[in-house]
């Protein structure tokens, strides 16, 4: 894996945080495309990535620029991460709130920040496949359809995410390890 | 209501919830019923500001900060968005130390397996939700 400069890191985080609509699970898609593309990531990393972002508290997306930034350049990287792909929007919304309710209650506008979220819900179903893809043509094939499938069965009947995703770790700890795993 | 005061609060919503949105229940408990520094009507604006900007959707707390307390709350508002996050770097040390252990491994693979089945319905209820939304403006 490649390591990339601080700045060639920030810019690339700049850019992918901040041109989504609907959500972080759509900027991470993108990050995740163009950090594995540079040989600046890979699937197994960004797997733990996102499964350590999913458990800390708040925003997830930043959790997963936190973690990313702390990765390759530690606390400075950790730093930079966080303050790109936070402090864009941050601007944007506060300079919203000073003028708009009027500005987003205009149809036109209105189509083109719809037309952006299917945009970002496509990125959203991307990333989930991406996640599982590694899992659903490994050795695995069954244990991984059957804890997606009971994880899609919790979350539908009302359980929180926090709790699925504990009682998955726990199952998936306590379920025999995967084919040559030390 | 003073910087600290708005900066605990907002943070204690950010911290205890895991998505972006989830904080919501809180800030409203807090900021409209509790402390009355914001309105219902407010803190929708804020909410539909949240959604309508590039970047994470739990921004919104940025906008709530303002309305409550102008530039300084947009200020407090963005450093309790963030502090969250910092709790990642000590968790991914601590399962990177034990990453190497099957059963932590095991662990991980479902709870990516199980995050990315969460997003599934989280997914399509955003397209859904566009697609209504692109039906309304081309039906007027």
């Amino acid at each position: 894996m490649e390591r990339p400069s601080l700045s060639a890191m920030g810019w690339q985080l700049a850019k992918d945080a901040n041109r989504t609509l609907g959500g972080g699970m759509a900027s991470i898609e993108l990050m995740r495309r163009s950090f594995e593309r540079r040989g600046w990531l890979d699937e197994p990393r960004h797997a733990l990535l996102v499964a350590v972002s999913r458990f800390t508290p708040g925003t997830n997306v930043l959790a997963y620029c936190a973690a990313l930034g702390w990765l390759v350049h530690r606390a400075a990287g950790a730093a930079v991460a966080i303050g790109v792909a936070s402090i864009p929007g941050a601007v944007i919304v506060t300079a919203f709130s000073a003028v708009v309710a009027q500005l987003v209650a205009r149809p036109m506008v209105r189509a083109g920040f719809a037309a952006a979220t299917l945009v970002a819900a496509a990125l959203i179903l991307s990333s989930a496949w991406a996640l599982v893809r590694p899992h659903v043509f490994g050795s695995r094939r069954v244990w991984a359809l059957a804890f997606a499938m009971a994880a899609a069965a919790l979350f539908a009947s009302g359980i929180t995410p926090i709790r699925v995703l504990l009682l998955s770790a726990l199952f998936g700890a306590l379920s025999p390890p995967r084919e040559g795993a030390s | 209501m003073s910087l600290w005061l708005l900066y605990g609060l907002l943070l204690k919503a950010t911290v205890t919830s895991f998505s972006g949105m989830g904080s919501l229940p809180q800030i409203r408990q807090d900021l409209v019923v509790t402390h009355a520094a914001l309105s219902d009507e407010q803190l929708s604006h804020a909410v539909l500001l949240g959604r309508s900007v590039p970047g994470p959707v739990g921004v919104y707390v940025v906008s709530a900060g303002y309305l409550a307390a102008g530039w300084p709350g947009a200020v407090v508002g963005w450093v309790a968005l963030v502090t969250p996050a910092l709790a990642a770097i000590p968790l991914l040390a601590l399962v990177g130390r034990w990453h190497h252990l099957p059963r932590v491994r095991s662990g991980v693979d479902a709870v990516v397996i199980a995050g990315a089945a969460m997003l599934v319905p989280a997914g399509l209820q955003l397209a859904r939700d566009a697609l209504l939304q692109l039906g309304a403006v081309i039906g007027r």
